[in-house]
């Protein structure tokens, strides 16, 4: 198995413990992953990427251009993260809003989320999905990343059945979340699972659940 | 780790997924390290942040020290004691600690001692890019780099081994890459732990210039020695792939993107990998060159291997063709980035260029997102404050010298508040050197933990002489862009019973005569602060206290209390004063009006004073019981 993943986010989103969850599962399914963080300047607030690279490498920066996933838990960073992205890297977006302090101070607003999303899927095919709606339904936002991986798993962009995860959120996470992180990631799945059974790739339907 | 004690708990045999950090902690554990010290430094942080909750239980004595050079000084105050000792620093803390360091490779060490640096190619936390394997030429002392954190463990423990036999202390470098890299790591078993015989005649370890006139000659017999003792079966490999005429010699993290882009590319060409920095392995890197026609050195940073290698051949005779740095077919500057190599490999090879490499443009300019201060961070009412003061005295151009530490970000829009800023302390070194040079006004920033790293000094040269100066000392109690860790002064009850140090007192003692405690939340005050401190002629220091925002959110959420500010809609008058000026990142604009992000608001309400709203648009938002 090689998979090439590049997760994004703003700090305090969980950017790294969602990368944390995916190289386990990897590991416990027999497979090598190994993973880079890059703490920035600022303890919250800044941008945060975490690199996953699953299969046999040695090197865990993912070279441009051959990510095969890029996972980004703010749309802003999702557009950033393009530039490391080729052809045929596939992006998953979580649609919560951050908006850098930059926009504020030169009185700007957060670009419209469909056009950032008519942006991306011009180039690249875009999964998207209020993460964020999902993790509240789950019982805390912090869940949010948790909700990712399920997305990302019931659209079968990674190759590590869903028993393995259970196994990883049990093991991450304290009793007390645990229970939350798995309505996370089943909310999560159960939504991919309905955008593949529709055929349809992105859009509109994401907004419908919750 | 979902806990640090993992590295304490977990048995031997049993594989870990570990950040670089971690498997040096584990290493420690498995050398049976007694002592360690630090000052934080990023990419080093996360050894103390594990030290600090697991070492009481591992039996570690460990402290965050002042500076990095008490750190080295307490390590080797250990060594001398018979522990094995361990300190641990980025690569610019070793500037600080050089003045000791230089002088242990001259006296050596008694119990077995590692010095740690953390290297930060590509500066993603530091000043700068410093190549800190050049401190082992200049010191003349051993040095040894992993490559990933499996080898971070294994060199770390074999690294005290050397010391034990060579009597010196051993330098082991790491970068950003390996320290923040996390891979799967296999525990071995802790060592017996043994307390060292240490002789200490008088003269000993005394640098007086009659004793170090020998010292000098022993180091370099000692290294001498380490030359031809076999390290490198310990520490560097060859790895024959193909028998190739052209190989290639790398260490760290090169090695990694090395063998990637050589798998890429298809090209199985032989790899020499040295984790022996110094001295080089002359024997093996012979029969390396003589073997090849081509040599490539890649390394990150500066061609501090190539120039050992291209001596190597120069030396014997050889004719092979050396590339690297030196001839411009690696960039001097930056880590390695891996599509950069393959290119550079690929046009070395002769190899078509490989089309699928494409990127993606989207036409689209990103808005960018700089690091910012926290929601809640005292250090905004602060320079909100100062800028205020400075405005409405009409001060022209003033000179704000700045200091390490979060309080940098100032730097960002809208503070603009630095205009000089060097390294640890400087601020008011820097600050007290314009005294009779410059017309123009001086404010000076130094957080707590860097006030007591290295700005004393400074502070103490500015009252000397006679500088006129505002000080602003930030104090939010901790170190905090490296994570929080304690420093002297620390509230007592945050960090074990350790005595806490006033800084009030300190600045009171070196005859400062203005002084104002000010709390940063209150703008009222801490404009009114600043004003007057403005005016005083002389050295005036304003201590801006108040703990650190994530002291107080975690504090808070544990408590269940959550308090929240929101806009309200018919106040607000679209002014943006707030945002413009103030620019905490849990405002936003939307639809011409601003808005406050209750999931990253702290409940900190300075944004509802007069000055930040004038318009009383910004309230407590009564029914913000949050869903954690």
């Amino acid at each position: 198995m090689q998979h090439n993943i590049i997760i994004t986010g703003v700090g305090g989103q969980g950017v790294v413990t969602l990368g944390l969850i995916i190289s386990s599962a990897a590991i416990s399914f027999g497979e090598r992953a190994i993973m880079s963080e890059i703490h920035g300047l600022a303890q919250r607030g800044g941008s945060v990427s975490v690199d996953v690279r699953i299969g046999n490498y040695r090197a865990p920066i993912v070279p441009d251009g051959k990510a095969d996933l890029i996972i980004s838990l703010e749309p802003l960073e999702a557009l950033r993260a393009i530039s490391r992205a080729g052809p045929s890297t596939v992006v998953v977006m979580g649609e919560e809003r951050l908006p850098p302090v930059y926009l504020g101070i030169h009185r700007q607003s957060y670009p419209d989320l469909n056009e950032i999303i008519g942006v991306i899927s011009h180039k690249l095919r875009l999964y998207h999905l209020d993460a964020m709606r999902l993790a509240r339904e789950a019982g805390d936002t912090r869940t949010v990343n948790t909700v990712m991986v399920g997305y990302i798993v019931g659209l079968g962009l990674i190759s590590i059945p869903q028993q393995i995860f259970h196994r990883e959120i049990e093991k991450t996470f304290a009793k007390k979340y645990a229970d939350m992180n798995m309505k996370a990631f089943a909310l999560g799945l159960q939504t991919a699972q309905k955008i593949m059974a529709t055929g349809n790739d992105t859009v509109e339907i994401q907004h419908g659940f919750g | 780790m979902s806990s640090y004690r993992e590295l304490v708990t977990q048995q031997p045999g049993s594989n870990a997924f570990l950040l670089g950090n971690e498997a040096i902690v584990r290493g420690l554990l498995e050398a049976g390290v007694e002592a360690a010290s630090t000052y934080p430094g990023t990419p080093s942080s996360e050894i103390g942040d594990a030290l600090f909750e697991i070492a009481e239980e591992a039996g570690i004595r460990f402290e965050f020290s002042v500076n990095e050079k008490v750190a080295v000084e307490t390590a080797f105050a250990a060594s001398l004691s018979g522990l094995k000792s361990f300190v641990f620093m980025k690569h610019v803390g070793l500037n600080v600690a050089s003045d000791a360091v230089m002088s242990i490779a001259y006296t050596g060490v008694g119990a077995p001692m590692v010095i740690m640096t953390a290297d930060d190619p590509s500066m993603f936390s530091s000043q700068n890019e410093q190549d800190n394997r050049i401190y082992a030429g200049l010191s003349h002392l051993p040095m040894v780099e992993p490559s990933d954190p499996q080898e971070a463990k294994d060199f770390l423990i074999s690294a005290f081994d050397m010391s034990e036999r060579e009597k010196l202390p051993v330098l082991f470098r790491t970068t950003t890459r390996t320290s923040h890299m996390r891979s799967t790591v296999t525990f071995g078993s802790p060592r017996q732990r043994t307390r060292y015989e240490v002789l200490n005649d008088p003269g000993m370890f005394v640098t007086l210039p009659s004793n170090s006139y020998k010292f000098k000659e022993k180091l370099i017999e000692r290294m001498g020695k380490i030359a031809a003792a076999g390290y490198e079966k310990v520490f560097n490999s060859t790895i024959v792939n193909s028998g190739s005429n052209t190989g290639i010699v790398c260490s760290g993290e090169a090695y990694n993107v090395i063998s990637d882009v050589l798998t890429e590319i298809a090209q199985p060409l032989d790899i020499l990998k040295l984790g022996l920095i110094n001295p080089l392995s002359e024997g093996m890197i012979v029969d390396f060159l003589s073997t090849h026609k081509t040599v490539l050195v890649a390394e990150e940073v500066d061609p501090v291997i190539e120039s050992g290698i291209r001596a190597i051949s120069q030396k014997n005779g050889l004719a092979v063709t050396i590339l690297g740095k030196l001839d411009g077919t690696f960039p001097m500057s930056y880590e390695m980035s891996p599509s950069a190599t393959e290119k550079i490999l690929r046009k070395m090879l002769h190899l078509e260029r490989n089309e699928n490499s494409e990127k993606i443009t989207l036409g689209y300019s990103v808005p960018p997102r700089p690091p910012v201060l926290c929601p809640g961070c005292p250090h905004r009412g602060t320079y909100f404050a100062v800028k205020r003061a400075v405005k409405m005295l009409r001060i022209d151009n003033p000179i704000y010298s700045s200091d390490i530490g979060c309080y940098s970000l100032g730097d960002y829009e809208p503070f603009k508040e630095a205009t000089v800023m060097l390294s640890m302390g400087s601020s008011i070194g820097v600050a007290s050197g314009f005294r009779g040079a410059t017309d123009r006004r001086i404010i000076s920033f130094i957080g707590d933990s860097t006030f007591f790293h290295s700005g004393i000094p400074g502070l103490i040269n500015a009252v000397h002489n006679r500088s006129r100066i505002l000080f602003v000392i930030m104090d939010n109690d901790v170190t905090a862009m490296t994570g929080r860790q304690p420093n002297p002064g620390t509230p007592a009850n945050l960090m074990g019973g350790l005595r806490s140090i006033s800084i009030v007192d300190l600045v009171k003692s070196i005859g400062v005569d203005f002084i104002r405690e000010i709390d940063p939340y209150d703008l009222r005050e801490s404009l009114a602060a600043s004003m007057e401190a403005l005016r005083h002629e002389g050295v005036s220091v304003i201590i801006a206290k108040r703990e650190c925002a994530i002291i107080r959110d975690n504090r808070n959420r544990k408590a269940g209390i959550s308090e929240k500010y929101k806009v309200n809609p018919d106040k607000c008058s679209g002014c943006m004063n707030c945002v413009t000026t103030f620019s905490c990142p849990a405002m936003s604009i939307s639809n011409g009006k601003v808005t406050i992000d209750p999931a990253l608001c702290d409940g900190c309400g300075v944004c509802a004073q007069p000055y930040v709203c004038p318009f009383n648009a910004i309230q407590i938002d009564e029914v913000s019981a949050n869903a954690a």
